[in-house]
């Protein structure tokens, strides 16, 4: 893989860096946000591994840098890296959708095999989120058993839209029209309790619920 | 020679500063008089539009100018060495400008200053009147009689008529050339008797409040303490972010880069590179627990982003209504936000509550921290809940904490906060 590293401390940016190389893949890495914009465009990298706290401020730059270098190259899989789990970065993050995404806590390098494994699938359109995201994002165990209530069917459109699969798409998939496939997701969210006030996260946290059991 | 008598000693070389200073209050008076009037006036007739409200709160602390002026003069020539009101400050914004105006308390001891000045002006220039002018008059009757100057006519005889008595004679005109120095004498003596009253409003009045200025010292270190405090613990975490987590996170990648030299390698190594890993992993937890309850990092992003994560966590579910504006300080952001996670822990630990609601809202200069839930209520301060330490750190700011929790709920706690310090 060609893995960009954009973190701001020397120490772990390097770290990081020859951990991956020891693992026979290409490295490139930046210090700030700005930075990574212009050279994921130069460089064409498979994965931008993201930290969320850089210069100037400190605070979002990592996330609002993944939320842009997203916009600008679909392609490119983006993992944040942090050493705290936010619902918010999260949520901003997974508003595009979940596809090719990933929000992992620093220590899980922890484990190389477990990382390179987040690594790939993100790089390859798929997520990667930390088992802290998902506990944050739905706290409350006692919301577990809602996936149980759904149908067969409705439990495989919810796995396609994990995939980030449009409604179209799902329909094709099923061999049914759109309406019908609109009808489970209307249900999917019904059933997981995800009211119409936060229809612009619903599909999102529908997925994320469903990545949660998975 | 006891006190009052030097109060009232002979005011030597006093006397002409005293006079002075009658005859050029006077004029003072009546322009402070006429703005404070023309000031009531005006925000009267307006008070039917919005201007009304802005005009006293512009009139008020310009008072203030006119005062300072009376004060100058009271130094220069009464020799009332009094400190004067700290300077009107006030503050930014609209609304924050009025209200700073409508309280501005040295300000409205200037207004009632300007009102009562205005009755002892009279009465000090009639002092000054009576026995200044009335003593040269009198003393100098003799004079007046050789001179044939007064041409008052009472049944065809000329002379002075003073209280309805014609005095014609070398005899009247003698006592009242008598009468008129001895008026000339306690001259100085009466004004000094008026100008005590005088003194007595100009040290009430205008001085500074050491009370206030006190309060205002107080309030100002306190804050700043508050804020130096909530700054310190960001730095803290910053420090550990950049220090000791890093170089957590970069033993953890150290270990595991061995691990991967190594291999599942011979025996012990393996297995004492596995704890290794396992001791730095629960190290960079327990740290990231220790720092979230030093200073959640995710407060830099602003109280609402923080609350969320907070309600997104709870097990109980949260609801959440956030409509502050623009950013609190720091410190009240950081309160405010142990507030809401202490209380959500409340909620989960001892309501047995099914829902609960978080509400942040701004009231002016306040920030209203609301957080409910339908659980079994019966909660006091005094129960251990935490509630009683919120409470004293809510104080640290002059802010208020109430709590209505009957029997059977639902608990309502009120948090009430500046939102600036």
């Amino acid at each position: 893989m060609r893995i960009l590293i954009a973190e701001d401390l020397a120490i772990l940016r390097e770290g990081l860096a020859q951990l991956l190389e020891m693992r026979g893949h290409q490295i490139a890495t930046v210090g700030d946000a700005a930075a990574l914009h212009d050279r994921a465009g130069a460089w064409h990298p498979d994965i931008a591994v993201i930290d969320i706290r850089m210069p100037p401020t400190h605070t979002d730059e990592g996330v609002r840098a993944a939320v842009a270098l997203r916009a600008a190259y679909p392609a490119v899989g983006v993992l944040l890296f942090s050493q705290y789990v936010e619902t918010r970065f999260a949520k901003q993050l997974l508003t595009g959708g979940a596809a090719g995404v990933g929000y992992l806590l620093k220590d899980r390098v922890g484990d190389i095999d477990e990382f390179v494994d987040a690594l790939e699938r993100v790089a390859a359109g798929g997520t990667a989120l930390d088992p802290e995201v998902v506990n944050q994002l739905f706290g409350a165990s006692q919301r577990d058993h809602d996936l149980a209530r759904l149908t067969r069917r409705e439990r495989e459109a919810l796995a396609l839209m994990a995939e980030g699969r449009t409604n179209a798409a799902i329909a094709k998939t099923f061999v049914v029209t759109e309406r019908a496939v609109e009808k489970h997701v209307a249900n999917i969210f019904s059933k997981l309790g995800l009211l119409a006030s936060e229809s612009d996260h619903r599909r999102v946290l529908a997925v994320l619920r469903y990545l949660e059991a998975a | 020679m006891p006190r009052w008598w030097s109060a009232l000693a002979p005011p030597r070389g006093r006397a002409g500063k005293e006079l002075l200073y009658v005859l050029l209050t006077a004029p003072l008076t009546a322009l402070g008089f006429g703005y404070v009037l023309a000031g009531f006036v005006v925000c009267a007739v307006l008070s039917i539009t919005a201007l009304g409200v802005p005009v006293l709160a512009a009139m008020v602390p310009g008072t203030r100018l006119i005062a300072r002026t009376r004060l100058a003069l009271a130094r220069w020539l009464l020799g009332e060495v009094v400190l004067a009101p700290l300077a009107f400050r006030p503050a930014a914004g609209l609304f924050a400008w009025l209200r700073t105006g409508l309280r501005d308390g040295p300000g409205w001891r200037a207004v009632a200053f300007q009102l009562s000045a205005l009755p002892l002006a009279l009465v000090e220039l009639t002092v000054v009147l009576f026995t200044w002018a009335w003593g040269v008059v009198g003393l100098t009757a003799p004079l007046q009689h050789a001179l044939d100057l007064n041409q008052n006519t009472v049944d065809g005889r000329r002379g002075l008529v003073v209280a309805g008595v014609l005095i014609d004679s070398w005899v009247g005109v003698a006592l009242l050339s008598a009468a008129g120095a001895a008026l000339l004498v306690i001259a100085p003596w009466s004004l000094r008797v008026v100008l005590v009253v005088d003194r007595l409003l100009v040290r009430g009045l205008l001085s500074r409040d050491e009370r206030a200025v006190r309060i205002a010292a107080l309030r100002r270190s306190r804050a700043a303490a508050v804020e130096d405090a909530a700054a310190t613990l960001r730095r803290i975490e910053r420090d550990l972010h950049d220090g000791v987590q890093a170089r957590l996170v970069a033993l953890t990648m150290n270990l595991a880069m061995i691990g991967d030299l190594v291999g599942r390698g011979p025996g012990q190594t393996g297995d004492l590179l596995e704890s290794a890993r396992a001791n730095a992993r629960d190290a960079i937890k327990d740290l990231r627990d220790v720092i979230h309850d030093i200073h959640p990092p995710i407060l830099d992003n602003g109280l609402e982003a923080a609350i969320a994560t907070l309600t997104a966590r709870s097990s109980v579910p949260v609801s959440c209504d956030i409509r502050i504006g623009d950013r609190p300080a720091a410190a009240i952001e950081t309160i405010a936000y142990f507030c809401v996670a202490e209380l959500l822990t409340n909620v989960v630990k001892h309501s047995r509550a099914t829902r609960a609601t978080v509400e942040l809202s701004r009231r002016g200069d306040r920030l209203r921290v609301v957080v409910s839930d339908n659980g079994s209520g019966g909660a006091h301060e005094a129960g251990g809940s935490g509630l009683r330490g919120l409470a004293d750190r809510v104080a640290t700011v002059d802010g208020t904490l109430s709590l209505t929790s009957p029997p059977g709920g639902p608990t309502v706690v009120s948090v009430f906060l500046p939102a600036h310090l």
